[in-house]
This record gives C-alpha cells, structure tokens and sequence, in this order.
C-alpha cells in the first residue's frame, strides 16, 4: 500500500450498478444511508448485464423477430403485408436509445436518494477500504462502514472457442449484431441460447443449437420443454443434443456427437454454456469475505458475507435472475441498516422467453415430492383456451402443483404464449399460501391467458368447467 | 397441572421453552387431564405428545378418572405448537407475517397457528412474542438464571437477536428474549443488592507456567481437545472453587423474606459466556468436585452450546457462585453485577505485562486484576477480603489448586 494515500470515506459502498446493486443503494439511501456506488461502466452503463446487454435488450431483440414472424403468419387471419423487412442495423440505433435512457432514469433515482455514482473498478485492499481505478486511470480510495457486493456475473468462455468479437461470440456480441447472420452455431441450450437461437431463427438465420446434455433448458422441469423443442423443430432450427462443439474450420463448426464429427454452418457462433460469478478479481481476500471454489460467496439468510460486508445476486448461491438480485438487494441494504430482514422467499419466479414461452414459479410436482411434499398436480391443455385460440398458439399448458396435506399452491407452470405474465400471480398465490380452492373462487378475467390457471384449480379440485374429460388430478 | 386437573379451552395449559424462547401454548380443547407425558424440565422433539386430555363426557363436573377405557377420544396435545399437518420444510407464512416474526425476534418455528391446515397468521406471531417470557431466562419461580452479569466501564455491549445488525441511530429497538431478560435481571440485581467489589492484582506468571504445563502434557496425551480447554478461566475457577470451601458464606444466597442465609454445600458454578443473544450465564454443576481438566472441558462445551443456543434450561439454573472472564474483551477492571440469589461474582479481567516490583526491582511480570463482587448483606470487607486473599494465594502458589482438586 502507498503510504500517505488519502481515503474518502464511505458510509455505504455498494460494489455494482445492476439490479441488485442499485436497488441497494436506493433502499439503503431511504433508510437514511449515505451511499456510494461505484461501477465500472459509469453513470451510462448503470442497470448491469440486465439493462445494458441482458434482459432489456434481449427482450427488445425477441419482440422484434416476434412480431416480424407474426405478421408475416397472420395471412389465414387476413393480414396482407408484403415485403417486411427488418433491418438490425436500425434496430440496433433504436436499443441503444432504449438503455441510454433507462439508464438514465436509473441514475436519475440514484441521484434522487443523493447516492454518490463513481464511475471505476474497485477492488478490496482492506477489510475496510477499497481502491478504485477510475475510467481516467486514476486511483481513488474509500473508506466504508459497510459494503455491498453486488458485481454481478459474466460469461463463461469455452477454450476451444474463445471469445473474439467476431466470429465467436458472447450473448452480449450476439445482441450486438447490426446484421442478421446467414447461419448461426448457438453452443449451450439453456435459457440464453434458446432465447437468443429462437429469435435469430424467426430473423431468417439458419439456427444449430449444440447442447452437451440429452436436454433442453436443464433448469427448468422435461415436461415443460416439449413444446418448445417441437417449435424449435418445427422452425428448421437444428437441436444437436449430446453433442460438443469442438472448434471452427472455415466457415463451419465442428461438433461431436455419438457418431463422430459433423460441421454445421456457422457464419457466427454464440457461446452461451454459463455464466461465473465476477468475484475473483476483487480483492475479496483483503476484506475477509470467502470466496467459494464455485466463486460463490457464501451469505446467511441476511446475505452478510462477514460483519459488514453484504453480497446479492449473481455472487450469492440461486438463481442468477436481476428480480432475484433485487429483492436481495433490498434486504442486504435494510440488514445492514439494523433493520431485521432475511431473504427468504417461498418462490423466487423465472421467465424463458423461448416460443412458446416458460414460466415457473415454485416447485414442480417432482420436487415438491422431493421435498416431501404430498404433491397433486392438474394440468390444463391450452387448447382449451379461448385466449390461446385467437393468438393462434395453442400448445402448451398450465399446471398446478399443490401440496395437498395442507391445502396450498406450491408451484405454477406454465408454456405457453405470454406465461412469463402469469407467473407473478402464482408467486403471490404460494407467498401467500392460497387453496386451490382459493383459486377456483377467484374470478379471473376473460378473455385472457390467466384463465389457465382458474380452469387448472378446478381440474385438480374435480370439476373443470373448460377441460371435460381432461386428465383428472393426480 | 397434574393428572385429573380441569382444564377448560384456551386455557394457558404449559410453558414450553425452545431454543430460543419461552411460549406459552394454550389448551386446545376442554376436559380433564388424563396423562402428562414428560416432567417439568424435560425436553420433547416437535411432534411428540405433551399431554393427554379426556374431554368432558356428561357435564357432571366430577373428572372422569383417566382410564384406558377411552383412548380414542383422547385428544394429544403436539409438545410444540401446532403445525400440524405439518407442510415440509418451513414455516407457513405469508412474506408480511414472517417480516413482523424477525421484527418481533419471534421464531416461526414455535408459533402456534390458528390459520387452516397450520397456515400462521399475523395474529399469531403478535401472540407468540407478547407471551414469550426471554430466551434463557428461568421461570419466575427459579429467578436464577440469565446469571450474574457484569459491567465493565467499556465493554462493548452483546446486542440481543433481534438487534444483531448495528442499530443506527433513529432506530428503535424492542426489548425482547435474551436482552429483556437481562434487562429485566439486572434492574432486580442492581436494585436489591448493595455492591461491595474487592480489587486486588495477582502476579500471574505461575499460573500460565502451570497453564502451559498442562497444556503441554494434554498434547503430549494426544488430548488436543483439553489443551484448547486450558485457557486462564478454569484455573483460576478452580482456584475460586478451592477458596468457596474455606469461605462459606461466599457460597451462599440470601432470603430477605425469610431473613436466611443458606450456605450451600456444593458449588454450582456460573460462567458469565457472551453469546449472540447477549450475556448467557451457563452452569457447572458439582464444580467441587471437578478436576482442573474436567472443569476446562465443561466450561468449554457449555460456551460453545451457549453461542450455538443449544443450551437446556436446566444448565442454566441452579448456579451458586459466578466467574466472569471479561478480560478478553481487553477489560482491565470491571464492575461484576450479582444475580440474585447468589452472593459473589469473581470477575477476572486481561492478563497483561506490568512493570511491578520484586525484591525491591522493577521487573516485568505478567499481571492479572481480579474484581470481586459481593453482597454487602451477607459479606463485609474482610470477610470477603480473606476469600478474595485466599484466591490470590492459590493463583500464585497453583500448586495447591491441583492437589485439592485433580
């Protein structure tokens, strides 16, 4: 350390402006803290991964290939259009406007709660103090009371394809696109590469789908993924399970499989195997905060890592999901304020946005046995659905998962079209431990999608009004 | 409550201590008591049956006798609070419910629900922490045993569960569990008890010349767990035992209603353990007759109960004599608070280098000051000053402690 380094002292330093670490710093900054907040990408790349390169534009990217496949669909419903184009480039002009401003508007909350934005990479080099590297390359030091690491997670990169901006990349790269590729190698079939392959295939790119696993979306319960595969086949979309991209020759990926080596076209190629927590270049050591062999930080129940330091989100065991991060945010910054809280949800909900789309909240019924829950489940088939008729999208279905000894929702999921909406209210249902029966009584709205999930209470409870002879409840 | 008692409905029926807490669970259904299925003090799992009560067959008022005639419609009462049917895994709360039971330090886990299928309502957990009686705390009939507590000029304070995370200011802190009944022992203590305090300054160097043997021959021994024990609090605990025998009324506890001293024949030791509910003070029972090493183990299996919270009630009554070790916490001199009934607190402050003379030269010695509390009703200066004499002289002669004691 320099001797004679002068410190600026913190009252609260959160480390990251994402979901999780700006939702912190506001909620501290109501609770009378005087925050600090300091994040690499400064004051224009404020809302993290989620707002810059994850969530926001990946949505924004999967809305326009969607409705561009939609129009062009609706010709039986008496939409006549001709010659509809997209041009990525202009998308990609649009998108940038969209998260400069959301940003903004993050900052402008920042700086509403007078939380301090200093635009630079900290690292830990004592229990109490971090340096800074400024964008200006100078170094700056803060002193902390308390801290909160909240520095999120990057992707992961596969030796034998390494990122490169160009040929290979990386979901952000993929977003980045501002022309649609003739053929694209997506390599891993979690959530972002189907995500990201489904809306590259309604662009008209020439889709492979490398998968080291025997499945799809391994986070997510099988029964679920099946009529996400079906479209995904059904749009041409090339799905290589169990089988290893292995390198590029020329304009074309290597994969192996059972068989041996296969090439598969691949003008680009989107590494998306998984992510790894950004806590090794911290300086964590310095601080006292364990890292695990995962890069995980091990946190109690009010994500306290050590005394006075907190860690939310994609650095902390669960799910790594921005709504995740932020009710964790929420609780280290009220923790760390003497206030009693622990995260502790009954549910923490996910959302695909796959075609058709995935959302879960809570258990499935293997789980929940798992658990030793005595689980009944009653599916309802979205063909019986009105909703789903005049979307045209009637495959899929909503199930419920009940934990029948005692009378309540333990879990809700749902494939379907707008599923990723339904999923909030199932989470409200298990926080708040209603029957199923509570569900039957309550009047869901017609025409919509969330009378699924009325008409999936009544099939469990015996008397489905839209399902005759539908599966009776297990 | 005893077999053929009446009870009606809602009736506060038994006290159950938790881990945690103190509950009041009340009784489920009106009828007389046919079997009580554990004794006072004794520890049940969750699930099984505390009680079982006939319900009132004719309204003749005379309790039917508790045969086994009726088995059926007997109605077992769960040893703790009901969530049954029991849903796996955690509690049945709703997010606002369980926010309110952290507020209010209340486990959800020894909440009794009255929402359907175990489901706890809001009400509930208010319920359960205004009957919470501190965690740790005896029942009014035995005052003894959150133990004596001491209050040296700058210890840091222990916060209670509830206020683990540093209060700012502005906030507002309830007194619940362990810090009540601290609150609530102390005020009584401070109160009732005219404080005399003997300071005295022990040339330490013997002491932890006999410590390292001890520790060496316990390594040598392959006893890894005893040589961590062998810190300065048992040997000079074990000193302080060796001294109660030649001072009785030091191991006494006074009766103001009745106007009695009663000298106690075993010494039931105290020791004064930070835990993170606050100050527990965890009891060596028959200390007088432990070995130095028997005595390390205990107060090292009790210490870490108390900071894991897996104390019994029972290791908390019952103590007779206390000793205070507040020298880890860098405390020179302290000020140690005696519990009721007891007479004296030993507190024992950090061992430290001091310039002191010997033989006329300045020499530097390892120097440990001892704070000794007592009740002035019962001891006076000098009675007090010869136990207090008695201690210094077997911590500086500890030789002595090892052949009354191993």
């Amino acid at each position: 350390m320099v001797v004679g380094e002068l410190a600026e002292s913190a009252d609260l330093l959160v480390l990251g402006g994402g979901p999780g670490g700006y939702v912190a710093a506001i909620r501290a900054a109501q609770l009378g803290r005087r925050v600090t907040l300091v994040d690499e990408a400064g004051p224009e790349g404020l809302g993290g991964v989620c707002l810059q390169v994850g969530c926001i534009p990946s949505k924004a990217l999967i809305e326009l290939a969607a409705t561009a496949e939609r129009v062009r669909g609706m010709g039986d419903m008496g939409l006549e259009v001709e010659g509809v184009r997209v041009s990525l480039e202009r998308f990609q002009a649009w998108r940038e406007r969209l998260c400069l401003g959301l940003a903004g508007s993050v900052g402008r909350l920042l700086s509403a709660g007078n939380v301090t934005v200093v635009h630079g990479r900290a690292r830990f080099n004592r229990p109490d103090r971090v340096a800074v590297r400024t964008a200006e390359g100078q170094a700056r030091f803060f002193e902390f009371e308390q801290a909160i690491v909240a520095t999120g997670s990057r992707p992961v990169e596969l030796p034998q394809l390494p990122f490169d901006g160009e040929r290979v990349l990386d979901s952000t790269g993929a977003l980045a696109l501002a022309e649609v590729p003739s053929s694209m190698a997506v390599v891993g079939a979690g959530y972002i590469g189907l995500e990201l392959g489904t809306a590259f295939a309604k662009l008209g790119t020439r889709v492979t789908v490398v998968e080291a696993l025997e499945r799809v979306l391994p986070s997510v319960d099988a029964s679920l993924t099946a009529p996400v595969v079906r479209r995904l086949r059904a749009r041409g979309v090339d799905l290589r399970l169990a089988s290893t991209a292995e390198r590029l020759e020329g304009g074309q990926l290597v994969v192996r499989d059972g068989d041996g080596e296969h090439s598969v076209a691949a003008e680009r190629v989107v590494v998306a195997v998984g992510r790894v927590p950004n806590t090794d270049d911290l300086g964590l050591d310095a601080a006292g905060v364990p890292v695990g062999p995962d890069g995980l930080v091990p946190v109690g129940d009010d994500l306290r890592a050590t005394g006075r330091v907190a860690a939310i989100g994609d650095v902390v065991a669960g799910p790594a999901l921005a709504h995740k991060a932020s009710a964790e945010g929420v609780v280290a910054a009220e923790a760390l304020s003497g206030r009693p809280a622990a995260f502790d949800p009954a549910a923490i909900p996910a959302v695909i946005f796959t075609d058709p789309e995935i959302g879960t909240a809570g258990l499935s019924e293997a789980e929940a046995r798992a658990d030793g829950i005595d689980a009944r489940s009653a599916t309802f088939p979205l063909a019986a659905s009105g909703r789903a008729a005049t979307l045209g999208a009637t495959a899929g279905f909503t199930r419920l998962v009940v934990d029948a000894a005692v009378d309540r929702v333990v879990g809700l999921h749902v494939v379907g079209p707008h599923a990723s909406e339904l999923v909030a209210g199932a989470t409200l249902a298990i926080e708040l431990m209603a029957s199923p029966e509570d569900l039957a009584a309550t009047i869901h709205p017609h025409p919509t999608m969330s009378e699924s999930v009325h008409e999936a209470a009544e099939l469990l409870l015996g008397h489905p009004i839209h399902a005759a002879g539908a599966a009776a409840p297990r | 409550m005893a077999v053929g008692d009446r009870v009606r409905e809602h009736q506060e029926l038994v006290e159950v201590q938790t881990d945690k807490a103190v509950v009041v669970i009340p009784c489920p259904a009106a009828g007389v008591i046919a079997e009580l299925c554990a004794p006072t003090g004794h520890r049940l799992a969750v699930g099984e049956v505390l009680v079982v009560i006939e319900p009132d067959g004719d309204g003749a008022g005379a309790p039917a006798p508790a045969t086994a005639t009726e088995p059926l419609q007997s109605a077992p009462v769960p040893a703790a609070p009901v969530t049954a049917p029991r849903a796996a895994g955690r509690p049945l709360a709703a997010p606002a419910t369980r926010r309110r039971a952290r507020e209010l330090g209340v486990d959800l886990a020894i909440v009794a629900a009255s929402g359907p299928q175990g489901r706890i309502l809001r009400e509930d957990v208010e319920r359960a922490a205004a009957a919470s009686a501190p965690a740790g705390a005896a029942p009014p009939a035995d005052p003894a045993a959150p133990g004596a507590a001491v209050a040296p000029p700058s210890a840091p304070s222990v916060p209670a569960r509830p206020t683990a995370a540093p209060s700012r200011p502005g906030d507002v802190v309830r007194l619940r569990g362990v810090r009540r009944a601290i609150a609530q022992t102390l005020t009584r203590a401070w109160h009732e008890i005219p404080h005399i305090i003997d300071y005295r300054e022990v040339d330490a160097g013997r002491l932890i010349e006999a410590r390292d043997a001890l520790r060496r021959r316990a390594t040598e021994r392959g006893q890894e767990e005893l040589a961590r024990a062998l810190t300065p609090t048992p040997l000079i605990a074990a000193a302080a035992v060796r001294a109660l025998a030649d001072h009785p009324y030091v191991n006494a506890s006074i009766d103001m209603e009745r106007e009695e001293i009663a000298l106690h024949r075993q010494v039931h030791l105290g020791v004064a353990t930070a835990t993170p509910d606050g100050l527990m003070v965890p009891v060596v029972a028959d200390a007088d007759r432990r070995s130095v090493g028997e005595l390390a183990l205990e107060i090292a299996a009790l210490a870490r109960a108390a900071r894991e919270r897996r104390l019994e009630p029972g290791q908390l009554r019952g103590a007779t004599f206390t000793v205070n070790n507040f020298g880890g916490l860098g405390v020179w001199l302290g000020t140690p608070i005696i519990q009721p009934p007891q007479v004296a607190n030993l507190g024992i402050g950090a061992i430290r280098d001091r310039v002191v003379p010997v033989g006329g030269e300045p020499r530097v010695r390892p120097v440990c000051a001892l704070s000794v509390s007592g009740d002035h009703r019962v001891l006076d200066g000098d009675t007090l000053g010869a136990f207090v004499s008695r201690v210094v002289t077997l911590l500086e002669e500890p030789l002595q402690i090892f052949k009354d004691l191993s």
